[in-house]
């Protein structure tokens, strides 16, 4: 007996010897790297913050949703289908979207990604500051100054869309994995503060290789953003509670806010790094993938050529693949009908974001046209004309995406932002440079104008400050800056039910309308493919155009003895209270799957 | 059982007898002291002649003569006589009195029967732990290309779900329900030693034993890996003797077991033109397809194009053979075999084939030392996508919704795009067979396995035995999507170069190697504790590396006019976009187990097992886990005081059992937060990026772990002419490992342990061989199993919600994960019926809407914009409107069935033989996801319907006009003999409409063979050749409304089971084959 004990012993004990030398259970990952080399190693730390903008790419993220839909509808665009008042993406876009909305409430959603961005953003962060040697390493500085804005970018996108989101700063653990929202001034204070870090981190533009690009974080939308959301937090906004106020806290005051928004955008503009150019220049730049900084253009989320619907849902129509695209796409949203009326004719702004035509093939002379052309559409549908396809250098030949870049901040911003900022702690005079840079430069060649307008602007802070409303209206149409704005400006209700009644009118021809003629007479011009058309100015009579001989001629406002510009179509701007409404409700999905600490506000 | 003894033998031992019976009483005259006699017989009172009569522990024996009488002189020391004859059960006696009669019962040999169990074997009567197997022999008779296929029914307690009518769809065993809640509930699969990964690519010809271990002091020896069940598999190996050559083939002709009827071509433009003026108000939806509806008529005449017949109505046709030799010496033994099988599914575009290579070789160079050797191969190839895949996030690519739903006719200019609004799928309807041609896949596995053992026995009943292996396992699985598919056209693809609406492929290769090297030492404590207490002690260690590297490739852009074949060949014609080749973190166990069983007088038994197993998955504070079990059993018939019974009793053994075993089964990797480097085609100037696993890491992972209590009952009665056994256990598993979706928190999910299930349930076993006679034999048995499946807590989580996406995002949660419920709790709307003239107060011209009552359910947030015929649903949260929040639903269906079982019928007479297979389930419900896509149109234009919604039945709101009709009186009276709803909805609802009851009685296999006479067959040196017909799927009873109620489609989480969304269909096979062996 006692010699099979043994015998066993020696055996097992033998096998265990042998089993237990080696790291018998020690299995490493392999197609991995390590964090601490990740953020030591400069081109590798690049690839990690690139994965930010990944998360933007994604399909339901920045790029299908987000941007899309986030900004409708406003007092100046909307989703340009909102009369189908049961589809949900006119529910979300007018102030009555469903937890199950259906273009939303998916676990992929921008939600969704956003907070994937924020995780890598947090992990960067973390990365950056334990192994990156930022006070040496001028790339890792960089790219800490680049993720700490780029995790603010979304943050402020996430209040605008949701209001009050759950904070987190720091990479997710599983005791964190769970937590309710935080107030929306927790978030405001700690990344007004990560901007101010990420300003001495961060070059000005081409101040190196890396800020040569638009499509990298430079120091003028550093300061830009932190200045933007500085107007938000001292701004409105509707709050848990129902109240429509500004933030309570005492860091978060006009007082408190203004002067660093004052001091961000005369930083910007007297660093002379960037420039204004002209208006039309700048989106050309944005259609022909041009990046170099120092132009107007701040900072865009680099979309790769076959990613982004930016030109998909903001572009001119293009009804079929055709000698400019062959992604027949566009107008998906647009200005209201009104906004063109809104211009002064020598705006040189005007035809340049209001659209009123398409672009389709069509039967001349019984034989089909060479190519498409400009075909005028009616008083209810417009496209933003500030991405075109036809101002392209290359041809979009995906079917969903085209390539083009999404504007964060552009210089005009700055100015119009310095003008406000300005006007409220000083005086109308001393904010007029910045307001009459940017008017003048929307009437190149009509200074007398400028001077007119900049005059009874300058009359008090109230009509200066009322001018800045309608200057920001007209210059950023269609760049989804306005919904935030008029939320900030606690106007969201007046102007849209301004806008209402301005579309009313217009649909009706009454008031300043009144002196519109019924009909436009077109032709289209030698180049065989633009248009010619009269019929849209005040003062146009159809006496006058009919008397113009063109071969064609429609009624603008009235087909079949019907008004294009529905009452139906005009009411389908807001279906509910849009103040009370200011927010989107967090997504069924999501609720579900915060384990019971994510609830909906606002009354949903 | 008593063989009925030919005459001319029983006079042969008749005078053996008499001879040998005057040698004993002359040797055992001087001893002489007592006489006894008496008379010997067997059950059933025949006179046993022969039978050896010995006074225990003396020299004193005689054997019984021709009357089965006998006459002892029994020595004074002489206490207990012990009778024993060949083929019975020894039985002692003590001696009292001068006569003693004895009845022998027959040996059962059943009860002698060798049972593998973990790292051994044992006899079925000294189990004490809850085991079924099936052998080779019962396997026979089930022509199937796998083993995984044939035990389908034939064990209790073991749940085999055949989940699609593919050649190679993937079966789901479930052993007891399972433990997890959306962990992988699949059992541990054991083959020849080697744990491998599926069982379907091993041939039924090779199987000599399949066992299944079901309580966890079965699969305690497991350990961490033993929680579902442990599915043993020893595949043949050679036996002693002559050479044996055996052949078996078959062939089988298939067709689809069941069509459904759609649409009639009219019928369909009806449609099609009250849709359109439903949907838009005017009918210029209508008119861009199918004319003005002036023209309507002429669809009367335009033929209906039977999709299903074109896709699945071609008759399958399988051809299967096997070869095997098998024979050797007491010193070597072989076995080799051969099979192939080549499968043409009853699909259009789609076979199977596969190859198996099995050897084996065993050597004894001397008594004390056995060396075994080994070798496996499978070659597996499959073509064709099948109807649906499980990694497609939604349905957009299902293939049977395009055969079903694709319009009866051809439409000129009906193309991809049409109806198409944005990325939302709205168009998406494809001609069937450019669905499957564009969902091509072509799938090869190959696994190579060896082992090799050796076993010495070093001193008596002390064997040590060291085993390794080596399996190499590759599978390429290739899969093409042509211009329709989503991947193709989509988006999240497109690369830099736009490559979008071009044919595409992606190309996967996994290559895993698995070693392992396991040492055992077994002793048997026989010789020391004398022949009433038992002992057998065996202990162990084991250590296991599995290496895995995943390459996946993706190929975008080829020539639009590429099919899959040329892309699959002509790679450089497109453009390659990604090559990720990915290194997974080795998966290494090490184990250390050991087992005792003991028993006295084989009456008390008692087991033991334990074992420790350290796993490479888990932090250094939780890698190892420890799994004890034990159990006793109780041999009753063996007791003295159950003497009496002992004509009628063989075997009375009454069993307990309790212990733990664990589960492991994660991906290795969750520890810390790695990064990965990806391919990105999203972002200007980068071609890579560097991210956090789309998993979140858990360093607090560890194992889960499973406790059964099992309590069992074995009997075998009237000569073993009957047998069953009856069992019932309660499971409880905690730290149930879970990979847990966390969306909006930047990862998509993360493995935790969280929460503890618990499934209880009783099985019970019935063997009757009602007639076994030289020419004819009748024999049946039959399973049956209740399990109930209960959630008793979700750790940190609230109860929720689980969406089964077969229709993307329309329908939302329809499954509910509740503490107290159970898993397969489907979710959704009560149906109301429709909405009827009565419940609207009127028509409002102007607003062109109908006007609902005061009182009556709005249920417009689901339906869409109502109107009398509108699909309604119940109002649950009692406030007149039913909406999509979780207020308006709730469980209305369950998948998992009250019990399950088979039973099987074998016969012979003369040559023939004849068995059939009936499977059943009853109680369980069926999430017919189809019914829902076929009879209501979401978003979608221009689809077909199935003909529950065939005009006459559904709803209609069109005047003969053409136009809507809005007068309430004449709506109802069109309407007065139509019973369904009007198929037009905003969104596909899910309502307890769509939830069947999924009960079925199926006659799986239904067999007839004949084997020639050997006096014929001897002639030709055969020594047996059988040719047989078996009909396969024969019939199925059910009220199931789809195509078969065994089917469940959506299993990317064990969360929702029982959905049938666009299954393959199920075919019904005639086989004809042969057996012959040499």
């Amino acid at each position: 007996m006692k010699r099979i004990i043994l015998k066993s012993f020696i055996i097992l004990s033998l096998v265990a010897f042998l089993s237990s030398c080696a790291d018998v259970l020690n299995a490493p990952t392999q197609s991995s790297m390590d964090e601490s080399f990740i953020f030591s190693t400069p081109v590798l730390a690049e690839e990690a913050v690139m994965a930010i903008h990944q998360s933007f790419a994604e399909q339901n993220s920045y790029r299908g949703r987000f941007i899309p839909y986030y900004g409708l509808n406003t007092d100046i665009e909307w989703y340009n289908t909102s009369e189908k008042t049961t589809d949900d993406k006119a529910t979300l876009t007018g102030y009555n979207p469903k937890v199950s909305d259906s273009n939303m409430n998916t676990a992929d959603n921008a939600w969704a990604k956003m907070y994937e961005g924020i995780e890598r953003a947090n992990l960067c962060i973390r990365g950056l500051r334990t192994f990156g040697n930022v006070q040496t390493n001028e790339q890792l500085a960089q790219l800490l100054g680049e993720t700490l804005t780029l995790r603010a970018l979304i943050y402020n996108d996430l209040i605008k869309a949701w209001g009050d989101v759950p904070a987190r700063f720091e990479p997710l653990t599983t005791s964190t994995l769970y937590v309710a929202k935080s107030d929306r001034d927790v978030i405001y204070k700690q990344i007004i503060a990560d901007l101010a870090e990420a300003e001495s981190l961060v070059p000005w533009p081409n101040g190196s290789t890396v800020t040569s690009s638009t499509e990298r974080v430079n120091k003028a939308f550093v300061k830009g953003l932190r200045a933007r959301i500085c107007l938000a937090a001292s701004g409105f906004s509707q709050r848990p509670d129902g109240t429509v106020r500004r933030s309570t806290d005492p860091d978060l005051t006009v007082e408190k806010l203004y002067p660093i928004v004052k001091q961000e955008c005369l930083d910007i503009i007297n660093s002379y790094t960037c420039q204004l150019g002209t208006f039309e220049q700048n989106f050309r730049n944005l259609c022909q993938d041009k990046v170099t900084a120092g132009l107007e253009s701040l900072f865009e989320i680099p979309f790769s050529a076959g990613r982004g619907r930016v030109l998909y849902t903001f572009g001119v129509k293009h009804k079929t693949n055709d000698q400019y695209t062959e992604q027949a796409q566009g107008g998906v949203n647009g200005p209201l009908p009104n906004v063109f009326y809104d211009y002064d004719k020598d705006d040189i702004r005007r035809d340049i974001t209001c659209v009123p035509y398409y672009w389709d093939f069509g039967v001349q002379n019984g034989s089909k046209w060479g190519g498409a052309y400009q075909v005028p559409n009616k008083i209810s549908q417009w496209y933003f004309g500030k991405l075109r396809y036809e101002w392209m250098r290359r041809v979009v030949t995906s079917t969903n995406d085209d390539g083009i870049n999404w504007q964060c901040m552009r210089l005009a911003d700055v100015y119009l932002m310095a003008a406000e900022a300005i006007n409220e702690l000083e005086s109308p005079s001393a904010a007029a440079p910045y307001l009459k840079a940017i008017r003048s430069r929307a009437f190149p060649t009509n200074s007398t104008k400028v001077d007119a307008f900049m005059a009874s602007a300058t009359a008090g802070k109230e009509t200066f400050f009322n001018a800045i409303v309608d200057e920001r209206a007209l210059e950023f149409c269609g760049e989804m800056l306005r919904k935030a704005d008029l939320i900030r400006w606690n106007l969201l209700d007046t102007k849209l039910s301004e806008a209402r009644t301005k579309m009313t009118a217009l649909a009706y021809r009454t008031g300043s309308y009144a002196d519109l003629p019924d009909k436009i007479y077109y032709k289209t011009a030698v180049d065989g493919e633009s248009l010619v058309i009269y019929g849209l100015e005040h003062g146009n009579t159809d006496a006058e155009g009919a008397a113009l001989n063109y071969p064609t001629n429609k009624g603008w406002f009235i087909s079949d003895g019907l008004n294009n510009l529905t009452d139906d179509k005009i009411s389908s701007l807001y279906q509910l209270d849009p103040n009370s409404h200011q927010f989107w409700p967090i997504w069924q999905v999501f609720l579900d799957s915060s384990n019971g600490t994510l609830t909906n506000d606002y009354g949903y | 059982m008593k063989e009925a003894k030919p005459q001319k033998k029983l006079f042969f031992n008749r005078l053996m007898l008499a001879f040998l019976a005057a040698i004993f009483t002359i040797s055992t005259v001087n001893a002489q002291v007592k006489s006894v006699t008496g008379v010997v017989k067997d059950a059933l009172g025949e006179t046993i002649i022969g039978a050896s009569v010995i006074v225990k522990g003396t020299k004193a024996a005689t054997i019984t003569n021709v009357d089965g009488a006998y006459n002892l002189n029994v020595p004074s020391e002489g206490k207990v006589l012990v009778v024993s004859y060949i083929g019975m059960e020894s039985q002692e006696v003590n001696i009292r009195g001068n006569v003693i009669n004895v009845t022998l019962q027959n040996v059962d040999k059943s009860l002698d029967e060798v049972v593998v169990i973990g790292y051994g074997t044992a006899k079925r009567k000294d189990i004490t732990g809850s085991i079924s197997s099936v052998k080779a022999e019962e396997l026979a008779s089930i022509p199937v290309s796998s083993v995984a296929e044939a035990i389908s029914g034939k064990l209790a307690g073991v749940q085999v779900t055949t989940t699609e009518g593919s050649p190679d769809a993937d079966i789901k065993i479930r052993v007891r329900g399972g433990g997890s809640i959306t962990g992988d509930n699949k059992p541990l699969y054991i083959v020849d030693g080697f744990p491998v990964e599926s069982i379907n690519d091993i041939p039924s010809n090779d199987v000599e034993d399949l066992t299944v271990l079901k309580d966890a002091s079965s699969t305690a020896i497991y350990g961490s890996r033993g929680a579902n069940g442990v599915i043993i598999i020893t595949t043949k190996s050679g036996k002693e003797g002559k050479i044996t050559v055996n052949y078996n083939a078959f062939v089988s002709f298939k067709k689809i077991a069941k069509t459904l009827n759609v649409l009639t071509a009219p019928d369909y433009a009806k449609w099609q033109y009250e849709l359109a003026m439903l949907k838009d108000g005017v009918p210029t939806s209508y008119e861009q397809y199918f004319g003005s509806y002036n023209d309507i008529d002429l669809y009367n005449n335009v033929a209906t194009n039977d999709w299903q017949n074109q896709i699945f109505g071609r008759t399958g046709f399988t051809f299967n053979h096997n070869l095997s030799i098998n024979g050797g010496t007491d010193k070597n033994k072989f076995a080799i075999s051969y099979n192939h099988i080549d499968d043409k599914a009853i699909m259009q575009l789609s076979n199977f084939k596969r190859d198996n290579i099995n050897f084996k070789l065993s050597n004894n160079p001397n008594k004390k030392i056995t060396l075994d050797f080994s070798t496996r191969y499978s070659g597996t190839e499959i073509n064709g996508g099948g109807a649906n895949e499980q990694n497609e996030v939604s349905s957009t690519d299902s293939r049977l919704k395009n055969v079903m739903i694709y319009p009866p006719f051809p439409i000129k200019n009906l193309t991809s795009a049409s109806g198409m609004t944005d990325d939302t799928e709205v168009g998406n309807l494809y001609p069937p067979l450019v669905s499957i041609s564009d969902n091509d896949r072509q799938q090869k596995r190959t696994t190579f396995n060896m082992a090799g053992s050796a076993a010495w026995e070093i001193f008596t009943n002390f064997r040590v035995k060291s085993e390794a292996g080596y399996d190499n396992y590759q599978n390429s699985d290739y899969r093409f999507y042509g211009t329709t598919t989503s991947y193709s056209t989509d988006k999240t693809q497109t690369a830099p170069k736009d490559l979008s609406g071009l044919p595409a492929i992606v190309l996967n290769n996994d290559f895993r190697t698995t070693f392992r090297s396991t040492n055992t030492i077994n002793y048997d404590f026989k010789k020391i504790l004398g022949t009433d207490h038992h002992l057998n002690a065996m202990v162990g260690q084991e250590y296991i590396i599995q290496q895995l590297e995943e390459m996946t490739s993706n190929v975008q852009g080829f020539p639009s006019f590429f099919n899959s074949t040329n892309a699959f060949k002509l790679t450089t014609q497109g453009t390659a976009t990604s090559t990720d080749n990915y290194y997974n973190p080795d998966d290494k166990l090490l184990s250390f187990f050991g087992r005792a069983n003991y028993d006295y007088k084989s009456r008390y038994l008692l087991s033991a097992t334990f074992r420790a197993d350290g796993s490479s998955k888990f932090s250094e504070a939780n890698k190892w886990g420890y799994f004890p079990s034990a159990a006793i059993a109780w041999r009753i018939s063996s007791e003295p005081f159950m003497e009496m019974t002992h004509n009628w009793l063989d075997d009375l053994k009454l069993r307990f059992s309790f212990g733990t075993a664990g589960n492991n089964n994660i991906p290795s990797g969750q520890m810390i937060q790695s990064y990965q480097s990806s391919i990105t085609t999203y972002i200007n100037g980068f071609s890579s990026i560097w991210r956090a696993s789309k998993t979140m890491a858990n360093p607090d992972l560890k194992w889960e772990t499973t406790t059964t209590r099992n309590i069992g009952l074995d009997f075998t009665l009237f000569n073993s002419k009957l047998n069953g056994s009856l069992e019932a256990y309660l499971n409880t598993t905690t730290d149930l490992l879970i990979n847990f979706p966390v969306p909006g928190s930047g990862y998509e999910t993360q493995y935790r342990n969280m929460g503890e299930t618990e499934n209880r349930g009783i099985e019970a076993t019935i063997n009757w061989v009602a007639l076994n006679k030289k020419n004819f034999g009748l024999n049946f048995s039959a399973n049956i199993s209740f399990n109930k499946n209960r959630i008793n807590s979700l750790g940190i989580m609230n109860d929720y919600g689980q969406d089964s996406k077969w229709a993307s995002t329309d329908i939302g949660v329809d499954y509910w994960v509740a503490k107290g419920g159970s898993v397969g709790q489907m979710y959704g709307y009560l149906s109301d019926g429709r909405y009827e003239v009565s419940d609207f107060s009127g028509y409002n011209a102007t607003t062109k809407k109908w006007i609902l009552k005061d009182g009556v359910t709005d249920c417009s947030p689901v339906i869409g914009t109502l109107r009398p015929g509108s699909m309604k649903l119940k109002d649950l949260s009692g406030d007149n409107l039913v909406t999509e929040d979780n207020l308006d639903r709730k469980v209305i269906g369950d998948a998992n069935p009250i019990h399950t079982g088979g039973f099987t019928m074998n016969g012979r007479l003369y040559g023939f033989d004849l068995s059939a297979n009936f499977d059943w389930s009853y109680g369980n419900n069926i999430y017919n996801a189809n019914k829902i896509e076929y009879t209501s149109t979401s978003k979608y234009p221009y689809r077909n319907m199935i003909s529950t919604m065939a005009d006459g039945s559904r709803w209609t709101n069109l005047n003969a006009d053409g136009t809507i009709n809005n007068d309430p009186t004449q709506l109802a009276a069109m309407n007065a003999n139509t019973t369904m709803w009007s198929p037009y909805t905003k969104k596909f609802v899910f309502s307890d409409w769509a939830v069947e009851d999924g009960s079925f009685l199926r006659l799986n296999t239904l067999s007839v063979g004949y084997s020639l006479p050997h006096t014929l067959v001897s002639a030709l040196k055969i020594q047996n050749l059988r040719v047989y017909v078996t009909g396969y799927n024969v019939f199925c009873l059910t009220n199931y409304t789809g195509f078969d109620p065994e089917v469940s489609t959506r299993r990317q989480t064990t969360l929702t089971p029982g959905v049938d969304y666009s299954a393959y269909p199920k075919s019904r096979q005639i086989v004809v084959g042969l057996n012959l062996s040499f």
